[in-house]
This record gives structure tokens, sequence and C-alpha cells, in this order.
């Protein structure tokens, strides 16, 4: 569905991804996990347009973006929940999420109702304006508006970052339920375990290059990520 | 008796700079620039109604609708060519920019209509019941007023109910997150400069209509003390360039009937330092972090 292929993006002289291959199928969860810097948030922001790559290519069903402008690849089927939530802090939670059903067209109730089903929290929020909801609920509406756009594709970067423990499981809970509802996802975390085990496959990122890939199962079993990212 | 009439015409020039203030000030939200030529544009309305009317002989209604279209246009087309190359740039290279805009439309006006003003007919004359009229408030004050108001509701549905109108609030607060929403970020900028330069036309022709001449610095002066207003009131805040526009009238005409003539904009821009030294965001604006 998505094929990276040796991608290059650089900040200024800064090269921050050097290179990197992967590839997400219909269907399934796969993340990228790395430490802090390591180029996973300029990875995603790169697939979504915000960024452009020097070199490599993009192919979202066999349609290069990598020379699309944000704008127009939502329109494609790929949403992006970016890091550090980036809500309309001024819009109250519904206009965030039309604001995520922008490129749609027709009635937006179903879609309302989807996410509020989803998210019951949004609904009994719906009037109030972004900036006084809590962090995990500003994430919910992160996510809830990226799924607006009924994306075939969502991608999140670090869904879990800054969240209460009993939140993140929260969140990754709806993670999977997403999941079995059809979405496939690319999930970049630096939470590496609780991403891991829920992830199909994984990507291990390190200053800007994939230094390791395999099942979810298969990297929490290796000794060297154990050692790195998983504390022990 | 003639109290009122200083509060009529305070109101009625307030209207004026509200008028433009709105154009300033979402500008201001949404590319985060200072558009200097703003001002200008007033200017150019005023030529553009005033050449409809006296060269063209079209109607009044025409004329402004006219000078609407021809500004709106220029409005966007100076942000295509001027300030678009600069969205990467510092701000200071961008105002630096709007200065020289700002000259370029002044001279270009200059060489096209000539330092000799123009004699300018009111569009909005029409005889007053005699008790108003006693009162001073005048068929310009009134068609002035009635404009602002109408323009402020308007902008305001504007941005709160339409799809546009929120896309454009979205763009203010953070434009990569509304390119991830499929907002397209640079229409959303010419669209703005296209409301404010259209705006701007409006206040151009009630300007020249309370005043009657024209010349091709008409623009700088009220321009100026709009931008002022928007301060005054909250930059980035609509309501705020209404309120911040109403207030500046209000205080310059009663510091020129009861103060000083002389010191009338002194005491206009005493006032906004003291506002911006108690309240540094202005009377409505929010503190949020700013980039500028
Ligand atoms: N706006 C920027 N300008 C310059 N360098 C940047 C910028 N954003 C990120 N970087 C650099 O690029 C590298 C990758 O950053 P990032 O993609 O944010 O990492 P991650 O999301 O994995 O923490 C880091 O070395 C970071 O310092
Ligand atoms: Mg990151």
């Amino acid at each position: 569905m998505l094929k990276v292929n040796d991608l290059n993006v650089y900040y200024g002289a800064i090269h921050a991804i050097k290179g990197v291959s992967f590839q997400v199928n219909e269907g399934e969860i796969v993340t990228l996990i790395g430490a802090n810097g390591a180029g996973k948030s300029t990875t995603l922001n790169t697939v979504s347009g915000l960024l452009r790559s020097r070199s490599g290519s993009i192919l979202f069903q066999d349609e290069d973006l990598s020379h699309l402008p944000a704008y127009k690849i939502v329109s494609k089927g790929l949403a992006l929940v970016p890091e550090g939530r980036r809500v309309f802090l001024q819009m109250t939670v519904e206009e965030n999420l039309e604001m995520g059903a922008f490129t749609q067209s027709g009635s937006l109730d179903p879609a309302l109702e989807q996410v509020y089903a989803q998210f019951p929290r949004l609904k009994e929020r719906r009037r109030q304006v972004a900036g006084t909801l809590s962090g995990g609920e500003q994430q919910m509406l992160a996510m809830g508006r990226a799924l607006m756009s009924s994306p075939k594709l969502l991608m999140l970067d670090e869904p879990s970052m800054g969240l209460a423990p009993i939140l993140v499981e929260q969140i990754f809970e709806i993670i999977q339920n997403l999941h079995r509802a059809g979405t496939t996802i690319l999930l970049v975390e630096q939470n590496a375990q609780a991403a891991l085990s829920v992830a199909d496959r994984g990507y291990v990122l390190e200053t800007g290059k994939v230094v390791s890939s395999g099942t979810g199962a298969e990297l929490m079993a290796s000794p060297e990520i154990k050692k790195a990212y998983l504390g022990g | 008796m003639v109290f009122f009439s200083y509060l009529f015409s305070g109101i009625s020039l307030g209207s004026v700079y509200a008028i433009i203030a709105l154009g300033y000030t979402m500008v201001y939200g949404i590319a985060k620039m200072l558009n200097f030529a703003h001002g200008d544009i007033i200017m150019v309305g005023g030529y553009i109604c005033y050449c409809s009317m006296s060269y063209l002989g079209l109607p009044v209604l025409l004329s402004v609708l006219l000078s609407m279209a021809v500004c709106t246009v220029l409005g966007v087309v100076i942000e295509g060519l001027a300030y678009k190359p600069l969205r990467q740039a510092s701000s200071l290279a961008v105002l630096i920019t709007a200065i020289g805009v700002s000259y370029f439309l002044q001279n270009a006006a200059q060489l096209i209509w000539g330092v000799t003003p123009k004699i300018f007919t009111s569009v909005a004359s029409f005889p007053m019941p005699g008790d108003l009229n006693s009162l001073g408030l005048s068929s310009e004050a009134v068609v002035t007023i009635a404009s602002c108001l109408i323009i402020m509701v308007a902008l305001t549905l504007f941005v709160n109910k339409t799809k546009m109108g929120k896309a454009m609030r979205a763009c203010s607060e953070d434009k990569g997150a509304a390119q991830l929403m499929g907002i397209n970020v640079n229409k959303t900028i010419s669209l703005t400069f296209a409301i404010g330069s259209a705006l701007a036309a409006v206040a151009g022709v009630l300007l020249c209509s309370n005043y009657n001449t024209l010349i091709p610095t008409t623009g700088s002066m009220p321009g100026i003390k709009a931008f002022t207003a928007a301060v005054f009131g909250g930059i980035g805040s609509i309501p705020g360039a209404f309120l911040g526009g109403l207030l500046l009238g209000i205080i310059e005409s009663m510091a020129k009937a009861y103060i000083s003539t002389q010191l009338a904009n002194a005491i206009v821009f005493a006032v906004l330092i003291v506002v911006l030294l108690v309240k540094p965001t202005g009377l409505l604006g929010k503190a949020v972090p700013e980039k500028v």
C-alpha cells in the first residue's frame, strides 16, 4: 500500500533521513521505533508532504506522492496525526473535526457519529474550545480529526507522548480497534514495548537509517533491541 | 448638542478605521505580516470610484462595486508577486517589502492621477430628517456606520459559520496542521488579501465621501491609524479591530474638539501606548505565543 524507497531528507545541510526504505501492506500495523532524534517524525512528515525529500520515492497505491503538496495528499487517503497533537486550540472540538473532513463533500454527520462513537468524550465536549481539553482528550481529538477524512492509511506520530499510563493503554486499545475496523496503520513510537506488542511488523530507525526490521515478535525477542529500546 | 455632533463624527471616523483595521487584522492573523500597503489600497479604491463616476459616468453602486473588484484583484496580485515569494523570509524582509509596495502604489497613483486633489462627490449624500440634522448626524455618517456594522456582522458569520472561514481560522493557528487537513494555505492567504482589499475599497469610498478630497497619500494616515486601532483592539482579533477602530475614532474626534486639533494624533497614540503597557495583547487580544 505504502512503499517508501531510498528516501533522503535534509534540513538545510543536515542530512536527517539517509536512504530509508520501508513498506506498509494493506491491513497491517507497522511501527517505526527509535530514539529521540532518530528521524521518525521527519519520515512521517515527508510522507505526508509537510517536508520535501531530496531523493527517493514515496509510492502510495502505486502513485508517487513525493512531489505533491501536503494539502493534496489527504484526499489520496493518507492522514497524519502529528507529533504534539497540533489540534486547533482556539476552535471547538466539533470545528476541529469539521476541519478534518475539509476535503470531504456531502454531509459530515455519518463520519461525526463514527468518531463520537469511538471517542464518547469528544461528543460530550463538542462545543468546548480544544484549548480547554486535557492532553489525553486532545490526543483523541487529533485522532478523531484525522479519521474524519476516512483515511486508508492512518499515520500516528507518538500518540502516547506525555500521557498517563492508563491513557496510553486506552490510546493503544483505540489503535487496535481502528485496525480491526479495517484501517491500515503506520505507528511511530518511542514507547517501543507497547508499539511492538500491537504491530505486525516494525522497523528500527537510528540516526536517519533503518538498522533492523522484522515482525513485532522478532524485534521484541532480539537481544540488541531489548537492550537498546526495551530497557533490558 | 455640539457634543453629539463630535460623537457622531467620531463614531463615523471610527467606523472607517474599523473597516480598514479588519483588513489589517485578518491579514496579520493569517499571513503573520503587517501589510503596510493596506492603507494605499484605500486610496486606489477612492480613485477607481472617482474615475468610474466622473469619467465613465457609472452609477454610484456600480462604481463602488467596480472599485471593490479592482482592489480585490490588486490585493491578490500584490500578495502573489511581492509577499508570496517571501513566505520563508524573515518578518523584517516582509515588512520592508510592504513599505516598498506602499510607496510604489502612492507613486503610481501620482503618475496616473497627478498630485492635484480630486474633488470627490459623496456617494452617500441624501437629505436627513431635520432633527437628526440639527444633532450633527450627516447622511455620510449614517451610511458609514451602517456599512461598518454590516461588514462586521458578515465577517463574523463568515469566519465562524462557513467552511472557508473556519479554514482561515485553522490556517491562522497552525499552517502545517491546516495543510494536513487538506487546506490549501496559499489559496486561503490569497482569499484573505482579497477580502481585506475589498473592504479597503469600501473604506476608501466612505472616507472620500466624508472628506471630499482625494490625493495619492489619502490612505497613509488612515492606514496608520487603522493599524493602531487593530493593535489597540488586539491584532488578529476581528471584534478587537471593530472595537479598536470605533474607540480610536471617538478619542480622536473628542481630542480634536475639546483638547487640541494639533495634538489629536499625539493623544491617540498616547492612549495606544498606555493600553499596550497595561495589556500588551490589546483590548481583546489573546496571549498566544507569536513567532514574529
Ligand atoms: N526543523 C528542523 N531543523 C533542523 N533539524 C531538525 C529539524 N527537525 C528535526 N531536525 C533534526 O533531524 C533529526 C531527526 O529529527 P526527528 O525526525 O524529529 O526525530 P524523531 O521524531 O525520531 O525524534 C534530528 O537530528 C533533529 O535534530
Ligand atoms: Mg518525533
